[in-house]
């Protein structure tokens, strides 16, 4: 259940270029969180900028506190681009933020028993919510493709022990030149397209578009979470749909119905 | 020495023959069906709440990108999406029916004939409050606007809606009119028990990278703390052109706000885009309503609409 509440800034760091992982001490919103969902946060309280911004969590974990007992951290993974994350790169050890979460559908696990693959492809910050679904089990073996333009936009390499890892650059400075969407290509003969893989998605609509383009096999599972522009983040002003098959209303809700929708489902405009 | 007991606040107003505990109203389109912010408070506390429009058939909406973010404001081009009065009635109203507050169903129609048989449906519904007629959308073709921008067009189009329907209607105007004082006392002329004020203003923003609108319908309506000052102006217009009671509506964030447009007259205020930002805003501002008349002395918030004095 989302609830709005304050949390307490921990650290907010540069990892880096312009990436940047904010820690909150957060349990209300932390303890409840799976992977692929997202928390509203006000990065201003006096309406400059007016909406919230939309972030996948990227980890959280209960600890305890010797004298406030059960906490609960969450981490934001973010790119300072804009004004609101440009507020966000100022925020201070101790400082209060505002959220509203965990909001959205988050990602289906793959059944048990585990499938022979899992296949996570990523791009810059959207790497965060596929981070926090490599960390469950019961993926079988797990296949990592992460892009970036440069290698500085290479994120959570590291996040996957058991996974192998693929890397490419627009511009060759780390791992195969290209996109991630070309790295996948050359290595899709790994996978049998008979065999029910699961593939998970996560990046900029051009990424995922091109994607949506290669993927053939019928057979896969393919899901993919959602970017959008949002208004709420809880399905009130219904400003961040994307067109879908479904009959009755093609327009769905990348906040509420998504982010995380069949890839099958989408339509692309 | 004996205390002097002060009599407790009187929040309530009227909007016509309906009575209001406080006049704190959800505006509609930002507020979902309610369900969507039960999380974040008591419904119930809430004067009225106007869920999202509907029209007699479903609507799917305009294309993504639907909203963007401008200096103070928002531009949405949401187009109206809606499931149309069947589903409407049968998935969303028993959940807003079961809040114990009015519920003011807002609604439109491409034509006269349409706006005319969706309010003899809604009239013989249970649970509704009152009807809030939108006549002002700047986000789609037919209806909308059309029927919010001649002062003739809409008195032909409220006085027929008005023998359809016995509830307490209310006219939501647009703002992008020459005079919409003339359309309020058109509203009222055709019988009217209050106008709301004021939609979206028509506006759009252009990505200079791409060269391309940052909305799908290239054009949108702006809300938020960028329209407030204007919105007053024309609450205050409207209230000293009609007797009926008028309803403020524009980019108000907190109470301050609110209190500014009842003394310019309004009877009542809306809360939009706040309620995206901060979803217990409406709360809120009426605590902050009562702190005000507390510290100013006043018991009844009746006694303070249209207070300023030029």
């Amino acid at each position: 259940m989302a609830i709005q509440t304050d949390g307490i800034v921990i650290r907010n760091r540069k990892i880096k270029s312009n990436y940047f992982l904010l820690e909150i001490d957060c349990p209300s919103i932390a303890n409840e969180t799976k992977p692929g969902q997202f928390v509203m946060l006000r990065t201003s309280e006096n309406n400059h900028p007016l909406l919230r911004r939309p972030f996948s969590i990227y980890k959280s974990y209960s600890t305890l506190h010797p004298r406030k007992g059960k906490r609960g951290h969450l981490f934001i993974l973010y790119k300072k681009a804009g004004k609101g994350t440009q507020k966000m790169s100022t925020f201070k050890e101790g400082q209060k933020v505002n959220l509203i979460g965990p909001l959205g559908n988050g990602f289906i696990l793959p059944p048990l028993p585990s499938p022979a693959a899992t296949i996570l492809i990523g791009g810059g910050v959207g790497m965060a919510s596929l981070s926090a679904l490599g960390g469950t089990s019961g993926l079988g073996e797990l296949y990592v493709f992460i892009g970036g333009k440069t290698k500085n936009d290479i994120l959570c390499e590291n996040d996957f022990p058991k996974g192998k890892v693929f890397i490419a650059t627009e511009d060759g400075s780390r791992g195969q030149k290209g996109t991630v969407v070309e790295l996948f290509l050359s290595e899709i003969k790994r996978f049998d397209r008979d065999r029910p893989h699961h593939v998970y998605i996560c990046g900029p609509v051009g990424m995922v578009k091109s994607l949506s383009n290669v993927i053939k096999s019928k057979k896969w599972i393919v899901q993919v979470s959602l970017e959008a522009r949002m208004g709420c983040g809880f399905g009130a002003c219904w400003g961040c749909v994307v067109k879908t098959k479904d009959a009755e209303m093609a327009y769905r809700r990348v906040c509420k119905d998504g982010p995380v929708f069949p890839l099958s489902e989408i339509v692309w405009e | 020495m004996m205390m002097k007991i002060a009599p407790p606040l009187d929040l309530s107003v009227c909007i016509g023959k309906l009575e209001l505990k406080n006049p704190v109203i959800a505006a509609s389109g930002t507020f979902g069906y309610g369900q969507e912010f039960e999380n974040f408070m008591d419904l119930s506390q809430l004067g009225a709440i106007i869920p999202k429009g509907i029209s007699l058939n479903p609507m799917q909406g305009n294309p993504p990108p639907r909203i963007f973010e401008t200096n103070g404001g928002i531009l949405n081009s949401i187009g109206l999406q809606n499931p149309g009065f069947q589903v409407f009635i049968k998935e969303k109203l028993p959940y807003l029916k079961k809040i114990k507050t009015n519920l003011i169903i807002n609604f439109f129609g491409n034509t006269q004939k349409e706006y005319v048989e969706l309010a003899r449906r809604l009239d013989s519904l249970e649970g509704i409050s009152g009807l809030e007629m939108n006549i002002s959308c700047p986000n789609v073709k037919c209806g909308g606007e059309i029927f919010g921008s001649d002062p003739r067009v809409t008195y032909r189009l409220v006085s027929a809606v008005r023998k359809s329907s016995e509830l307490p209607f209310i006219v939501k105007l647009s703002p992008n009119v020459t005079d919409i004082s003339a359309i309020a006392r058109s509203s009222e002329e055709g019988g009217a028990d209050a106008v709301s004020l004021v939609n979206t203003f028509k506006a759009m923003a252009i990505n200079i990278h791409t060269r391309r609108p940052e909305l799908g319908n290239v054009t949108g309506g702006l809300s938020g703390p960028a329209i407030k000052p204007i919105a007053l102006r024309m609450v205050w217009e409207v209230s000293q052109a009609v007797k009926i009671p008028v309803i403020g509506i524009g980019g108000i964030m907190k109470a301050e706000d609110a209190i500014e447009f009842i003394l310019a007259g309004a009877s009542a205020i809306q809360i939009g885009t706040a309620n995206l930002i901060n979803p217990k805003t409406g709360i809120e501002v009426i605590s902050g309503i009562k702190k005000y008349l507390l510290q100013t002395g006043v018991n009844r918030v009746q006694d303070i609409i249209g207070l300023f004095k030029k």
